[in-house]
């Protein structure tokens, strides 16, 4: 089975010699001349006037927690979806059941309002 | 050539491992994490477990370290005031270290983990697929625990909501449905005015 990864594995290998090669050939063959207004951060054209590190709003996070678990649950599709003539109703069943239990986490997430942006 | 493959990725795991608890940058310290990650997901992929694989990456790199990312970037840490008291503190976290490391080696050591414990799995075919084979027992044999799942993610999708929504009435926002729903006498009043002659008034010179 392994041998079907080999491809994979070349390809990392060319792919870390192709980003070490250059970042190594751009810090040894470019001119270095830094000076303070290069070095400075740049937004825009004006001044930078605050820290990158900000306080946000909670909602994003609820955004990407409620990504994470229907991630989650794809994945359990994924091999029920190969197997899926050779296990049957039974398997059918169950995933119905599983889809079920997070169809009402989805319902009680959009009568919540969760999914709104307001 | 495969102890080689695994020699080679079980150091990028392990210095990258380290690197996660020794540089500065937090956004850095996720980037090792992430390498870390993929790491483990090729010594996986070694022992033919190519679904969990494949899933550590689409899950962990792709989901649960965008969401760790997204913490650490935006996250106000003021790294000086941390580094406070480093020394300081350095010779109580030493011993506790090695306590812990101490605890898990005598109660899980190396006997543990030898060859005599878990014997090297049988190398299969080119034809062979973990996917389905996992898939077989899965939805037969573990049916149950995979039920469990469904309700952890549930209880999961609970517990984020009701800690992290929050209602803001004040904000401007569109409601769609009211503005669907309006009728042309909700916008629009027709006042019924009497008609009147009007006298035609020329307008007063202004008398200098």
């Amino acid at each position: 089975m392994l041998e079907n990864y080999l491809p994979v594995l070349i390809f990392m290998g060319v792919g870390l010699l192709v980003g070490i090669g250059m970042t190594a050939a751009g810090l040894i063959l470019s001119p270095h001349r830094p000076d303070r207004e290069k070095n400075s951060p740049y937004e825009c054209g004006f001044e930078a006037f605050e820290d990158s590190r900000m306080k946000f709003d909670v909602r994003y996070y609820l955004v990407a927690i409620l990504f994470i678990i229907f991630d989650l649950e794809i994945a359990f599709l994924f091999p029920w979806a190969v197997v899926l003539d050779s296990i049957g109703t039974f398997g059918l069943v169950a995933m119905a059941i599983f889809l079920g239990l997070l169809v009402v986490g989805f319902i009680y997430e959009w009568k919540k309002g969760a999914l709104e942006w307001e | 050539m495969e102890t080689f493959v695994f020699y080679i990725f079980s150091a990028f795991m392990v210095l990258s491992a380290l690197m996660v608890i020794s540089v500065n940058n937090p956004v850095k310290a996720a980037f090792f994490l992430v390498l870390s990650f993929f790491a483990s997901a090729a010594i996986w992929l070694l022992l033919e477990a190519e679904f969990l694989a494949i899933i550590l990456v689409i899950v962990y790199v792709g989901a649960v370290m965008v969401l760790f990312l997204f913490v650490v970037m935006m996250l106000d840490i003021n790294m000086v005031q941390i580094k406070k008291g480093f020394v300081n503190n350095l010779p109580l976290a030493v011993a506790v270290a090695i306590a812990m490391f101490a605890t898990i080696f005598f109660v899980v050591g190396g006997e543990s983990f030898s060859q005599s414990v878990f014997t090297i799995p049988d190398r299969h075919g080119a034809d062979y697929s973990n996917v389905a084979e996992l898939g077989k027992v899965l939805y037969s044999d573990y049916v149950y625990s995979f039920e469990i799942a469904a309700v952890i993610l549930l209880v999961g999708i609970i517990a984020a909501i009701s800690l992290t929504l929050r209602r803001r009435p004040n904000t401007r926002h569109q409601k769609i449905e009211d503005q669907i729903a309006v009728k042309s006498k909700d916008r629009l009043q027709v006042v019924k005015v009497d008609a009147q002659p009007r006298k035609y008034e020329p307008a007063k010179e202004e008398q200098k």
